[in-house]
């Protein structure tokens, strides 16, 4: 309020005020909105600090011993190294290919069910609402520890829960998912939709939450099935959501590393080795700091090309466009 | 003047608590950080202190994998190492040598210069493994040893008529008597590196007792013969039955270890520790308690009139002095009262697990059948074959080649060439 009282009716621009008036009263003018720079920018140098402490530096600090060889015999020499090996590396490719059947599964999955899960229970359900959101958030939420231990166990021929359940029938569980290396990746990707698929619904709840209701009311009027709500309304306008998701869906992708490690150790054989794992054996279990460093980075530029892309192709309006109307309210 | 009064008291106020804090830490202290089981440690550390009134331990337990190994990684990259880290021998110890002291002169001086001769000769070997050519320093000593088995359930075998296997051919008719009656076999948790090298060891050792370790030095092929008829022996004991379905996706802790201990599962390869399970808190499985379910045999003789696999084992946890630890004299004394003092001690009266040396026994509520087995186990330890990898590379190939076997993707031959091939690329010789 005072500043804007300070700026009086000139506010329209510093520029065009300071053009306008003599020079002798644009300046104590200009050094107090200076001053104010500098004091509003000091509130910026913590957040800032911290960025260069736990963000920058981590990261420059890796990205140079990526360049350094490991001193373990037998590492290979020279500057590029350890991207060399990295390229050279079959577990590099397998984790690669395992990382992308993980976002071509579990994105368009999660969001799928999620904006389903949302919309049946936004649209049709009022005293049990907030009970269905509970249920369906409560895996996003549960100790990654016990999600694993627990899916170990139903996968788990022989003596797992779900062959107790089939043994009432009669039946045998003779497929051991998480033991065959054709399958292991699958029946992983499969636990990890069901942790973070309540994740996507939270999100399409606040989207569905933000489209007015008379658009609904419209709808209904102009005679709209359920079909037709769902892929004219609701889709185009929770956009933003989807949008949001699939960033957040593909840098998640990247970072998978406690369900894989917990259940699978990146086995069998490598079957299910993900970047995260293949960078926490390589790095802490085994050494190669530099290699480690190494894959680390890799997967940096490729969450950072990735976001870029995706920005760059889907545009940046992540949020809904009444909320931003209302933060900038 | 509110405000400068206000701000003397805030000034007043740290300085009483930093004198305060300064109060507090004027005894000694010693940091240890470990994967040791924390309820041992601190009877082990009760123990210590009582005879040690100036000393306080502060004892930090970490998860092994990753907590552990994270946690080392970045205390050494940023010099906050803790006095005293567990360590294993081989690879782990060799990873932080350059932050650890040398403990010849400490031992020298505590337990006079024949203080290594005392220690069991594979824990002896172990201690050392790893070392670059010409250091002869020890970097760690064992506070305990361990010995490899299969554990069986006595009530399971006498239920089904069944004794204790001697041959393979009985070890699988064993197995498939206990598989008809919805029994698991032997739990084998071979989604763990650490499981399956064990097992491995055993085959191997039996085979050809020793070669793994001149294998791994370079001295040996992987392909030997002896070696990759131990590869043809682990394939079998999946396509025969022994271990039960769906092994290669199980983990032997919680999973296995907890059916075993509640009848579910016949056989289990695990080692001397096993017996700490009599000492957990209770509610225990009846099976468990004073250990009366269960007894242990060495792996059975693979080839018709053979023995059974020599034992197997070796230094179960061991501890470093880092390079701060060595500016703290209480460091040493605890270090020492570990490796074969009080503390040490107290971690035998809980079962966990055999010393190092010979002489130190549980005392306490020990059960004479725990007793007549621990025994057993020190019986086997002065002669066991080296159960550690000296380096993870050459751990880690063989994991894999294991696992590729297991798997059917991979012939036992081919798997071992992948593990020279490390070998060979690790010992600079390819």
């Amino acid at each position: 309020m005072h500043g804007a009282r300070d700026a009086g009716p000139a506010a329209a621009g510093p520029h065009r005020q300071a053009a306008a008036a003599p020079a002798s009263r644009a300046r104590p003018r200009g050094a107090r909105e200076d001053r104010r720079g500098v004091r509003a920018g000091l509130f910026a140098w913590p957040a800032l600090l911290i960025f260069l402490g736990f963000v920058a530096y981590p990261v420059l600090w890796i990205a140079l011993r990526s360049l350094a060889p490991d001193t373990a015999p037998g590492s290979p020499r020279g500057a590029f190294a350890n991207y060399l090996r990295a390229f050279a590396d079959p577990v590099f490719w397998i984790a690669m290919r395992n990382m992308a059947l993980w976002a071509i599964i579990t994105i368009p999955v999660q969001m799928a069910f999620g904006g389903l899960i949302a919309l049946l229970i936004e649209r049709y359900t009022r005293r049990s609402r907030a009970f269905f959101r509970t249920m369906f958030f409560l895996p996003v939420v549960t100790s990654v520890s016990v999600v694993a231990i627990v899916w170990s166990q139903m996968y788990a021929p022989y003596y797992g829960i779900v062959q107790a359940w089939l043994q009432r029938l009669g039946l045998t569980l003779g497929i051991a998912l998480l033991a065959d290396p054709r399958t292991v990746i699958f029946a992983l990707i499969v636990v990890n939709i069901w942790q973070w698929t309540g994740f996507s619904m939270m999100m399409y709840v606040a989207g569905i939450n933000a489209i007015p209701e008379d658009i609904f009311d419209a709808a209904r009027i102009d005679g709209a099935r359920f079909r037709h709500l769902v892929l004219r309304v609701v889709v185009p306008l929770v956009a933003p959501v989807t949008k949001s998701l699939l960033l957040l869906g593909v840098i998640g992708t990247l970072q998978t590393f406690p369900i894989v490690y917990l259940m699978t150790g990146g086995g069998p054989d490598h079957a299910s080795e993900v970047f995260g794992t293949e960078i926490f054996r390589q790095g802490i279990v085994l050494g190669n700091t530099g290699y480690g460093a190494a894959l680390s980075v890799l997967v940096l530029v490729l969450s950072l090309a990735l976001s870029l892309l995706q920005i760059t192709a889907l545009g940046a309006e992540l949020a809904p466009r009444r909320a931003r109307e209302e933060a900038v309210a | 003047m509110k405000r400068q009064r206000w701000l003397a008291s805030l000034l007043a106020g740290i300085v009483l608590l930093a004198t305060g804090a300064a109060w507090a830490q004027s005894g000694q202290t010693v940091t240890v950080w470990s994967w040791f089981i924390a309820s041992t440690m601190q009877k082990s550390i009760q123990a210590f202190e009582a005879k040690h009134p100036g000393v306080t331990v502060k004892y930090t337990y970490y998860n092994y994998a990753p907590e552990y190994l994270t946690a080392l990684k970045a205390a050494a990259a940023s010099g906050s190492l803790p006095d005293l880290i567990g360590l294993q021998p081989g690879s782990l110890t060799q990873q932080y040598r350059a932050n650890l002291e040398p403990l010849d002169a400490y031992a020298k001086r505590e337990w006079g210069a024949d203080w290594a001769s005392k220690i069991f000769p594979v824990d002896r070997r172990q201690m050392h493994m790893g070392n670059p050519a010409g250091d002869d320093s020890t970097y760690m000593l064992p506070e305990e040893s361990q010995v490899l088995c299969i554990w069986y359930n006595k009530d399971l075998f006498a239920k089904f008529g069944l004794t204790p296997p001697t041959t393979y051919d009985a070890l699988v008719k064993t197995a498939k008597t206990l598989a008809s009656h919805g029994i698991m076999p032997m739990f084998q948790g071979a989604a763990d590196g650490w499981q399956n090298e064990n097992v491995y060891l055993m085959l191997a050792d039996q085979r050809a007792p020793g070669l793994i370790d001149q294998a791994q030095a370079g001295k040996a092929p992987w392909t030997s013969p002896a070696l990759v008829q131990a590869m043809q022996d682990w394939a079998g004991l999946f396509k025969d039955g022994v271990f039960q379905q769906g092994a290669l996706g199980a983990h032997a802790y919680p999973t296995g270890a907890q059916l075993f201990a509640q009848g579910r599962v016949g056989m289990m390869a695990l080692g001397s520790w096993w017996m700490q399970e009599a000492k957990y808190p209770p509610p225990l499985p009846p099976l468990v308690q004073n250990m009366q379910g269960f007894d242990f045999f060495m792996f059975p003789a693979l080839a018709a009139g053979g023995h059974a696999s020599p034992p197997v084992g070796g230094i179960d946890i061991g501890y470093g002095m880092t390079k701060a630890g060595a500016k703290n004299p209480a460091a040493w004394t605890f270090l020492a009262s570990l490796v074969q003092g009080d503390g040490l001690q107290a971690a035998l009266n809980d079962l966990n697990d055999l010393p190092s040396i010979a002489g130190p026994k549980p005392e306490g509520d020990i059960s004479p059948n725990i007793l007549a087995m621990y025994d057993r186990f020190m019986t086997a330890l002065p002669h066991a074959e080296n159960q550690r990898f000296g380096n993870p590379e050459i751990a880690d190939a063989l994991d894999n080649a294991l696992a590729g076997v297991a798997a059917g993707k991979l012939e036992p031959e081919a798997a071992l060439k992948q593990v020279q091939a490390v070998t060979d690329r690790v010992l600079g010789k390819s």
